[in-house]
């Protein structure tokens, strides 16, 4: 068991003049994922940036907050004064502007991560927070109260890797899709690791994670892909026997732009299978057999993308 | 939230293991060194067992010992492994 870092002392006890400690100081760098497509209503970001100005205040817990904004969102919203408003007088002032130009969330991720990762120390915990869910809301609330357990689970618990999971009924289709699709896929091309995962969660793409510093150099060495990067990190973390948690953070969903129709679920399931076609290559490449052995699973993958189809499309066919 | 509770008093928590049928359930966890004699369950009327724990503050590691057997909280709020490696329930104290 790694040794458990000593947690940073409050605000209250850093008083002037004292000679510092040398104990290592660990602190928790918060990520916000801004949203790609701007929503009309503010309220959703306003709630969520409320958490992060508190975060900001609390400078020896808290790195300063990293906000991650895709240039698309920027120029489509340039002209728009409470955009600009919005940017400038909340975003800007509680956290530091990362504007990148990306492909997919997931390079915001890679962008918001690394930044943070630069300014980090060994002892310190990532702490990603998606910007696109319904913080507005009263539930949103209650989820932006448990958020913080994630990184001082890491913390305290001398985790790698700590998921948050949040409530969706069966036939959500989040749920739909992990379940016949991500879970299905796994078990095709990484059977024994796709096990463990869901001994720890039934969320393997979750947005909502936390990662220790050490770990979080050994993902952002590796290659990063544009989508599903918390399975990818999840299936690393099982192979190299991580210590993993997850944690239940409420019930919470995407907001109305971020939803999920017929199309993004078979989308999703796509790239899940791409993701997890080119990770089994790069990890046999090195067989003798690899090619024989990628072209049966290949057919049993096929088969398992199109019976998550026919089943989305069952289900969520009416949704169009 | 996020602050440090320096100073701050201990919180009961109460745990809920559903086995009516056990002889003997306990709570093990971090706050007592996974001892299964440390605090034994009492059976309730409904036959659930039933214990309450003053916590400090943080995130505790813990599973009921049911006849034995080391079982998850399927209420708990996370879930995570000791340091045997064996997957066990998580609890935040705030």
């Amino acid at each position: 068991m790694k040794k458990q870092p000593v947690v940073s002392p409050p605000a209250s006890a850093a008083t002037a003049g004292k000679k510092p400690t040398k104990a290592p100081r660990c602190r928790i760098h918060p990520i916000i994922i801004y949203p790609i497509r701007q929503p009309e209503d503010y309220s959703d970001l306003a709630g969520l940036y409320q958490l992060v100005a508190k975060l900001d205040a609390q400078r020896s817990r808290y790195a300063r907050p990293v906000t991650v904004m895709d240039r698309k969102t920027y120029w489509s919203m340039q002209g728009n004064s409470a955009f600009r408003d919005f940017r400038n007088r909340t975003v800007a002032k509680h956290s530091d502007l990362v504007d990148a130009w990306c492909v997919d969330t997931c390079q915001m991720w890679y962008s918001g991560l690394g930044r943070a990762f630069e300014q980090g120390g060994p002892q310190d915990v990532y702490w990603l927070i998606p910007g696109d869910f319904n913080y507005g809301t009263a539930m949103g609330q209650e989820v932006l109260r448990r958020l913080h357990d994630l990184p001082e689970i890491v913390l305290e618990l001398g985790q790698d890797l700590c998921i948050g999971e949040i409530e969706a009924d069966h036939n959500d289709s989040k749920q739909l899709i992990d379940t016949y699709g991500t879970f299905a896929l796994l078990y095709t091309w990484f059977p024994a690791e796709g096990q463990e995962i869901r001994r720890f969660t039934e969320r393997p793409r979750s947005e909502f994670f936390a990662v220790c510093h050490s770990f979080l150099r050994e993902v952002l060495e590796r290659r990063w892909y544009g989508y599903e990067q918390t399975m990818v990190m999840l299936l690393q973390a099982v192979t190299q026997r991580k210590r993993i948690s997850r944690f239940f953070v409420g019930q919470i969903s995407d907001l109305p732009q971020g939803g999920e129709s017929l199309t993004s679920a078979l989308q999703q399931v796509e790239r899940t299978e791409r993701v997890l076609k080119s990770l089994w290559r790069e990890r046999h490449r090195s067989d003798t057999d690899w090619l024989e052995r990628y072209r049966l699973l290949e057919t049993q993958s096929e088969q398992a993308r199109r019976t998550a189809s026919t089943i989305l499309e069952n289900l969520l066919g009416k949704l169009r | 939230m996020g602050a440090l509770p320096y100073g701050k008093p201990l919180r009961a928590i109460n745990f809920i293991c559903v086995a009516p049928q056990a002889k003997a359930v306990s709570l093990v966890g971090d706050f007592n060194n996974w001892d299964p004699s440390a605090h034994p369950m009492k059976q309730m009327p409904d036959k659930a067992w039933f214990k309450t724990m003053e916590l400090k503050h943080g995130h505790h590691r813990y599973a009921f010992l049911v006849d034995g057997h080391l079982t998850l909280d399927p209420r708990a709020q996370g879930v995570t492994r000791n340091d045997r490696g064996e997957r066990v329930s998580l609890v935040p104290v705030s």
